[in-house]
């Protein structure tokens, strides 16, 4: 593996009496794509929750870049450079692709009460900017999205909303995406069209790393360096996608699990 | 200060509480099956007491002067009619709106509060007058130095106590209960385990209300008056109550009920400008009662998933 | 705003001959309201609205308003603007007509403060008029010292609502729903009671007001234009135009900057606004010190208009009453708040008959809207950065 840049150190998350991460530990790798796979409920969104903030850790250590980032505010982890889709799609349904995917740049666009009520020429002149930033990364994706930048998120259906939420996650030029299940919702063509989008961006936007979450194993396959199976919240296999499939304990999670 | 005060403050608090803990366990039972608020609670509960009221006037007009039997007549008429009531409106407004966002529920149900109260303060014959409600109890009391115990409140007290231990009963010991808990954790689970759940959402918005007009009457009996406006006032104590004792449980309810009427006995007794700031003072710590526990003293279990 | 394909909508020529004609015709129908004293001619009036109303919405007129707004809004909110001054002008010595339109006028204002914190970041205030009280006795204390000039007693107004909200940050911050409720819930109980026990500020008879003055011209005399006398309420309606005005501005400006834009994901959307770096807790602390400080200028501004003050008029049926304004409206909507505020208002006033009933009434009307019409009257356009969007597309 490359220099590492994000690490779980034997993570642990308990719900009351359920323990969803059960001594956790892993290394992501810049530039890499890991896929983290596993039954319903192993413990692979709770995994992503931990990580940006969402819920503390009850034990064990995150760290990122080198950095402790352990129970950082979901801010912090944001402006460390991590972002995130999530397995419900929560866009604003009202808004239009372009507020949504404005919400995605706050680092950036953000300001004084002066500058965003008073004095508004700044204001402007980042509008007019990110517009044409935020046209250009919806047309990588789907050209006709981009001409429908002030159309409400709410009226598109869910290939669509996927791709904004991915946008949303891609404007602020993040260090690391995390995906969790972007084909939920998805016919086999349009996942398979929705990973080359991805890849195509992460081809122009050197050392993104990515960690997918999805069920769709011949994603995983074709897309993942290395894949990590959940199971009950531990660990049970690592490996690339061709290892990981043909482990007996990954078969008989698999199986056991239906 | 000597001890016939502090027993005097004592008597007081213990009575405003157990009044406070009556209207508070309903806020707490209609969240628990249904995640609502309904903030008409202490309307209609100001309802039920003038349904007691009317009852008591009817009860003259045909001759019946013993003041139990007329105690008893006010009291079936008041809980039962207050019942229905709060069952008519889970069945068209609270229920119908089921999906609705947190706001919109909370701000019908206000609406509705306040519908009721001017309705009565409209159409309630001199409505907008206080009313003399009869001491149907009897007015004996104890001397014990300084402190006088009056007999009238010991009842209201025990009576009180008595119905939040037979609901406390209900809830935990019966098959009804069993439903209303089953309810309030998991509605689709209840569904399947055949549970009829409309009519566990109305029996329970029927007794939360009955038992509310029970500390109506209560409020009537011991204050000898009724207005239009008490529902107002009880009803945003009760549900500050229901809030800072922690939403969705029961003992939540009743710890804050007894909570805020000690904080109006202690503001009373202790402050030393003027007792007047008693309810100031009560909301002032409430208020930081929410910055301390965001989410009440006794915290119901979160499920926010993401 | 260069190179954005901004066109103007194919289906008019004058994209805003429409809104032109509404605005005018609104003028019109609230002189026509104000001045009419029959019941048979008020109702009259009210039955023509509900009619046109129906008509515009049949006749697809409505859809082209809409187009109209969209397309030209800033020149018709002027036209609106310079409408409202000339019927202000219009009603010159007609008292009790002025006087409506300058407490709808701060009502508005007032709803628009409300309205960042229900209707942008979506957070619950039921101490509106608590906050309105504020201002309000901040002036009448105020008055009785001569050193401060009154206009610094309307920012005083905000200000001493500000501070007054600070206390209340960290319960705000915290809570979330019928948690966050109970707080503002609290205060306004607590505000009430207070005024209502302390001798200081006048105990539940309340305060007189000293009136307004602005560069020595005091606002309780009557203006005398060519010999010709005015009501001095002209001076107080077109200080609460300007109020109102300028704030209609503000808010228009917030809802199409960065902090408007959290706000809304901050209120669709709490734990996604977290994950994009939005500050939840700035974004609400924002929402809610503007919104009061705006409530308490309004109410600073009124409070020196009717002269006199006392605990009645700031209680919590009050506060419910500001927002049935807001949700009437709609949330978030300006316009529709207007026409609410004008609705709470007027409808009561002009027809004595329901004066008795209007908590009873509006409570109904709320109910019913809430039900039927979650959107509000006029409902809140869809969020852009632009003026001028799209019209149509
Ligand atoms: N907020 C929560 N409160 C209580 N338990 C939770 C919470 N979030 C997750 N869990 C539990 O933790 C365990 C792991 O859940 P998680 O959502 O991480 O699974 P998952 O691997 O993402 O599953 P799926 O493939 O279905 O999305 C489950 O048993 C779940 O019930
Ligand atoms: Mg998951």
């Amino acid at each position: 593996m490359t220099q590492t840049l994000l690490e779980f150190r034997n993570i642990v998350k308990r719900f009351g009496g359920v323990t969803a991460l059960d001594d956790f530990s892993m290394r992501l790798g810049r530039a890499e794509i890991l896929g983290l796979i596993g039954p319903n409920g192993s413990g692979k969104t709770t995994s992503f929750n931990v990580l940006t903030g969402i819920y503390p850790a009850t034990a064990g250590q995150v760290l990122f870049d080198g950095q402790d980032i352990t129970n950082a505010a979901a801010r912090a982890v944001y402006e460390a450079g991590i972002v995130r889709t999530f397995q419900r799609s929560r866009l604003c349904l009202p808004l239009s692709i372009y507020d949504n995917i404005m919400i995605g740049d706050t680092a950036r666009l953000t300001g004084s009460l002066w500058s965003n009520l008073i004095s508004r020429k700044r204001l402007h002149g980042q509008i007019d900017a990110s517009y044409r930033l935020a046209r250009d990364l919806v047309g990588s994706f789907s050209g006709h999205l981009a001409d429908r930048m002030d159309q409400p998120v709410g009226a598109l259906p869910m290939i669509e909303r996927r791709r904004i939420e991915i946008c949303r996650a891609l404007i602020s030029g993040p260090r690391l995406l995390l995906l969790d299940e972007p084909s939920a919702g998805m016919t086999h063509d349009e996942t398979h069209q929705l990973m080359d989008d991805i890849l195509a961006v992460r081809a122009r936007g050197a050392g993104l790393s990515i960690i997918i979450v999805e069920h769709e194993m011949g994603v995983i396959e074709r897309i993942t360096d290395r894949c990590i199976v959940l199971s009950y919240g531990r660990k049970i296999a690592e490996g690339t996608y061709a290892e990981v499939a043909a482990d007996a304990e990954v078969q008989n999670a698999y199986l056991g699990a239906d | 200060m000597d001890f016939g005060l502090i027993a005097q403050y004592l008597a007081n608090g213990i009575l405003l509480g157990t009044m406070y803990a009556l209207v508070a366990v309903g806020f707490t039972l209609f969240f628990g099956v249904l995640d609502v608020i309904k903030f008409s609670h202490g309307d209609v509960l100001m309802l039920g007491t003038f349904i007691g009221f009317t009852a008591w006037l009817g009860l003259e007009a045909i001759g019946v002067a013993n003041p139990w039997v007329q105690l008893l007549g006010v009291l079936i008429c008041s809980l039962g009619g207050t019942a229905l009531i709060g069952a008519a409106i889970a069945k068209w407004l609270v229920l119908p709106l089921k999906k609705a966002p947190q706001l919109n529920t909370l701000l019908i149900t206000l609406m509705l509060g306040t519908a009721i109260r001017e309705a009565v303060r409209l159409f309630y014959p001199n409505g907008s007058n206080p009313k003399a409600f009869p001491a149907l109890l009897p007015d004996a009391a104890v001397e014990l130095g300084s402190f006088s115990l009056r007999a009238d409140s010991v009842i209201l007290v025990l009576a009180g106590l008595g119905l939040i231990g037979l609901l406390n009963l209900v809830i935990n010991r019966t098959r009804l209960g069993l439903a209303i808990r089953a309810v309030a954790q998991d509605e689709e689970t209840a569904r399947i385990m055949g549970i009829n759940y409309t009519l566990v959402v109305l029996a329970t918005f029927a007794i939360g209300s009955g038992v509310a007009a029970f500390a109506g009457i209560m409020n009537g009996l011991y204050y000898n008056e009724i207005n239009f406006g008490m529902g107002l006032i009880l009803g945003l104590i009760g549900f500050s109550a229901a809030i800072i004792g922690g939403l969705g449980n029961l003992y939540g309810a009743i710890l804050g009920g007894f909570l805020f009427a000690g904080l109006q006995v202690i503001g009373a007794a202790l402050l030393p400008f003027a007792s007047a700031y008693k309810d100031v003072f009560a909301f002032a710590v409430v208020i930081a009662l929410m910055a301390w526990k965001p989410t009440g003293l006794i915290p119901e279990r979160s499920s926010d998933r993401v | 705003m260069t190179d954005l394909p901004i066109s103007s909508p194919a289906s008019a020529a004058r994209p805003w001959a429409a809104g032109a004609a509404v605005i005018v015709a609104a003028g019109v129908y609230a002189w026509a309201l104000l001045m009419a004293e029959e019941t048979w001619q008020v109702t009259g009036l009210l039955a023509l609205a509900v009619a046109a109303v129906l008509a515009a919405l049949k006749t697809g007129f409505a859809r082209r308003l809409h187009q109209d707004w969209s397309a030209s809004e800033t020149r018709l909110n002027r036209l609106a603007f310079a409408t409202l001054i000339v019927l202000i002008f219009v009603l010159s010595d007609a008292h009790f007509a002025l006087l409506m339109v300058a407490t709808t006028l701060l009502y508005f204002t007032a709803s628009m403060g409300l309205n960042i914190q229900f209707g942008f970041a979506g957070m619950a205030n039921f101490a509106g008029a608590a906050f309105f009280g504020a201002g309000a006795y901040t002036a009448a204390v105020l008055g009785t010292v001569t050193a401060v000039p009154p206009l610094l007693t309307l920012a005083l107004g905000g200000g001493v609502a500000l501070v007054l909200s600070l206390p209340l940050l960290l319960p705000i911050v915290r809570t979330t729903g019928h948690y966050a409720a109970v707080v503002t819930i609290a205060f306004g109980v607590l505000f009430r009671t207070f005024l209502e026990v302390n001798e200081i500020l006048g105990g539940p008879q309340g305060l007189m007001v000293a009136p307004m003055r602005l560069f020595g011209w005091d606002f309780n005399s009557a203006p005398v234009i060519g010999g010709y006398e005015m009501s001095f309420y002209v001076n107080y309606a077109l200080l609460a135009a300007a109020l109102a005005g300028l704030v209609f501005m503000l808010m228009r400006r917030l809802e199409r900057s960065w902090i408007g834009l959290h706000m809304d994901a901050v209120r669709l959307d709490e734990t996604a606004a977290a994950c994009f770096g939005i500050s939840v807790t700035r974004t609400k602390v924002t929402a809610f010190l503007m919104g009061n400080a705006i409530l308490g200028v309004s109410g600073a501004l009124y409070g020196m208009m009717i002269s006199f003050i006392a605990p009645a008029s700031f209680t919590f049926s009050d506060s419910l009453l500001m927002v049935s304004i807001v949700l009437l409206g709609g949330l978030g909507s300006l316009w529709g708040g207007a026409v609410a505020a004008a609705i709470v208002v007027l409808l009561p006033e002009k027809l004595q008959l329901l004066q008795e009933y209007r908590f009873l009434l509006f409570s109904i009307l709320v109910i019913l809207v809430l039900l039927f019409r979650p959107d509000g009257i006029l409902p809140r356009p869809m969020r852009s950065f632009f003026a001028s969007r799209r019209a149509g597309k």
